[in-house]
């Protein structure tokens, strides 16, 4: 799974319509000043030090092995967050753009292999050795370790990265255990350029969807 | 259980060893590193879409990079797709390390500016350093349009025989409604690639 940064005014596509009952999570995400959680205290970086404007646009899961887009968001496009800006400037809290809360079905973390793709945009300048590494835990346990250099951005770009993403191995157990605890299974992504950190966002995960 | 074994769709074979054999996972596809180029509207992502049954449907200009695993049966290609647009190309050698071959997309039908363009583009390819030694799939797309030039047409006019000699390519014609033909013309640059593994390793 890969998580991505999205402001609080994204929308969503509805829900994908997937044949295949075992892949048919249905997914709602909260913008982060509606979460009661405020979790500024927690991350490596501050927004500003982002100096190549990298901004994460869309995010996509297909299930590969029926090729169903599961789950698709994207954030609107500049024009309409102007506008929108202009209104509600005050309510947009310091983590705001930096976590986004996730929830699944159970027959989520059923998916085996799934394509991830990400879109970012790059600003003005030239973003060399772009590097991701993202974490996945359940409470203490790490789940997934995730490590992908997108090498150097052109600038003023919009790119597209799909990773076929094979889910961990996960017990019975420890199944249950994520559903039951909705919100204890985190990521941390961290995004590097030239190995000096320049983003650090955060989600969390609920798998009790549609329950 | 024969049923399954019966079939050669490979996929469907891996979920049988996972559910019925518990004999844990086939060993895994080879993966292999492209790039992907040729000039903008030549139908790179559209291609590379189809090929992972996506919809070649809403696709616009990339204006960067476009990063795909296309999956088939006996091999991962990670296929970094660039933008062809003129002021997108002159950053296209700066992905060009760690390449294992290069797919090459041109419109049959473009005008005879575009052509001459995708000529030199092709020609600078086929002789930068970091991928000169390199197997190239080169995709004459858009077949399907009636301006479309031949593929004998295609390689006399970007001299792929005096220019390409010694280096390893595959010239074919293709458009979007032929998918089919177009995993063909992969599967041939897979063997390509398959046969530079077994070739000792030089500095």
């Amino acid at each position: 799974m890969t998580a991505t940064n999205l402001c609080c005014r994204t929308e969503w596509s509805k829900p994908a319509n997937a044949p295949c009952e075992r892949s048919s999570p249905v997914v709602q995400t909260r913008p982060a000043s509606s979460s009661g959680k405020c979790r500024g205290d927690d991350y490596l970086c501050k927004p500003e030090d982002n100096i190549y404007n990298i901004d994460f646009t869309r995010f996509k899961i297909r299930d590969l092995e029926t090729g169903t887009v599961l789950f698709e968001i994207a954030k609107p496009s500049a024009s309409e967050q102007d506008e929108e800006d202009e209104d509600d400037n005050s309510e947009l809290d310091a983590s705001a753009g930096r976590f986004v809360r996730y929830q699944f079905t159970p027959a989520f973390l059923r998916l085996r292999t799934v394509g991830a793709t990400v879109e970012f945009t790059v600003g003005e300048k030239p973003v060399s050795n772009f590097r991701m590494i993202e974490r996945h835990y359940f409470r203490d346990r790490l789940l997934k370790n995730f490590d992908f250099d997108f090498g150097f951005c052109i600038p003023s770009s919009r790119n597209t990265c799909e990773h076929i993403y094979e889910f961990p191995q996960l017990s019975e157990d420890l199944i249950r255990l994520m559903v039951e605890n909705p919100y204890e299974t985190r990521s941390d992504s961290f995004y590097f350029v030239d190995n000096k950190l320049i983003m650090h966002n955060k989600a969390d995960y609920a798998y009790n969807g549609g329950q | 259980m024969s049923a399954c074994f019966g079939k050669a769709e490979r996929s469907l074979k891996d979920q049988c060893f996972r559910a019925l054999c518990c004999k844990g996972p086939p060993p895994p596809r080879p993966e292999y590193d492209l790039v992907c180029i040729g000039l903008t509207g030549s139908g790179k992502t559209s291609l590379l879409s189809q090929l992972c049954s996506e919809s070649a449907e809403n696709i616009v200009s990339t204006t960067g990079f476009s990063i795909k695993a296309v999956p088939f049966q006996n091999a991962i290609l990670n296929v970094k797709e660039l933008g062809g647009a003129d002021n997108i190309r002159k950053y296209w050698s700066r992905y060009y390390q760690g390449s294992q071959g290069v797919i090459f997309v041109l419109d049959s039908a473009s005008s005879e500016d575009d052509l001459e363009t995708a000529r030199n583009e092709l020609h600078s390819a086929l002789q930068h350093p970091q991928l000169c030694t390199l197997p190239f799939l080169i995709l004459a797309n858009h077949q399907d349009k009636p301006a479309a030039r031949s593929v004998q047409e295609i390689k006399k006019y970007f001299e792929l025989e005096p220019l390409a000699r010694g280096k390893r390519w595959i010239l074919k014609p293709c458009s979007l409604d032929d998918m089919e033909a177009v995993k063909d013309s992969f599967s041939l640059l897979i063997n390509l690639l398959e046969e530079r593994d077994f070739e000792p390793s030089r500095m």
